[in-house]
């Protein structure tokens, strides 16, 4: 029992989060893709996809990094853009 | 000088002036009787600077750039900028100007006015892209381009074509000038 209950806590403690952020102003492709050059900047990203359809950008953390509103809000901005929601 | 100006234009027009933070756009741009190049740096998502080479009948001319987003109204689907151009160049050759643009993901138009020392130019596109394609598609467009000078007016179907950082046009007037512009998002 101990040790599952360990291997809850472990397992729980290294699932990655996942972000979502609606972003504005995202039409053109080659433009957008200075939103994945900034967050390139963030080493606790796993993955990060752009989705021009939903207009929103899909952020995966490593394991138990995060990646706060604010950091995620001047990201957007110095690509031009402004954040609609986060949705964590 | 004058039909330098003419030719000149097409060059910075096909691209926005400030781009993301941190960014580098490097374009060439080569027709018959004309090259150019330039290397812009945005110091911010508002400002950008840099340097621009073009060659016109064998002769360079350099500029200094510096250009400012001063407005910029980001909706769910579209997009809209109204940008300021400077700069100041070799044989005392400036240039200031006011550029506007809108766009979706299927329709793009722009306005544009550049000033410089005894010239001027209008200039105005349009195009639509056939099908909405992902971010990471290559995607076509169709434009066409007017231009107004002092002297004449020209106007210059092309074919627009993004992928990832890269951005090409080829296009050629109605006159006959063949246009190819490169660009590089770095």
């Amino acid at each position: 029992m101990k040790f599952l209950i360990l291997g809850l806590m472990l397992s729980g403690g290294v699932m990655a989060r996942d972000i979502e952020v609606k972003v504005s102003g995202m039409v053109c492709s080659m433009c957008a893709q200075g939103i994945q050059k900034k967050f390139s900047q963030y080493s606790s990203i796993e993955n990060l996809k752009v989705d021009l359809d939903s207009k929103t950008v899909f952020i995966k953390t490593k394991g138990e990094e995060d990646l706060s509103d604010k950091n995620i809000q001047e990201a957007i901005f110095e690509a031009g853009y402004n954040v609609t929601s986060i949705k964590r | 000088m004058k039909s330098l100006f003419i030719f000149l234009f097409p060059l910075t027009l096909f691209a926005h002036p400030v781009i993301y933070q941190g960014g580098v756009a490097v374009s060439s741009f080569n027709m018959e009787k004309l090259s150019n190049h330039y290397a812009l740096y945005s110091f911010t998502p508002k400002f950008s600077a840099g340097a621009e080479n073009w060659r016109f009948d064998k002769k360079d001319f350099g500029f200094l750039k510096a250009n400012s987003l001063l407005y910029r109204k980001n909706t769910e689907n579209s997009q809209g900028n109204l940008y300021l151009h400077t700069g100041y160049g070799t044989e005392n050759t400036y240039q200031v100007g006011l550029e506007g643009d809108w766009e979706t993901r299927r329709i793009y138009t722009s306005l544009k006015h550049l000033q410089f020392n005894h010239h001027r130019v209008s200039q105005g596109r349009i195009g639509f892209s056939p099908v909405e394609k992902s971010f990471n598609d290559l995607q076509v467009w169709v434009m066409f381009q007017t231009m107004v000078t002092r002297d004449e007016t020209m106007l210059t179907p092309m074919l627009r074509f993004f992928y990832h950082n890269y951005l090409w046009e080829v296009g050629s007037s109605l006159k006959g000038e063949w246009m190819l512009n490169l660009m590089v998002h770095l």
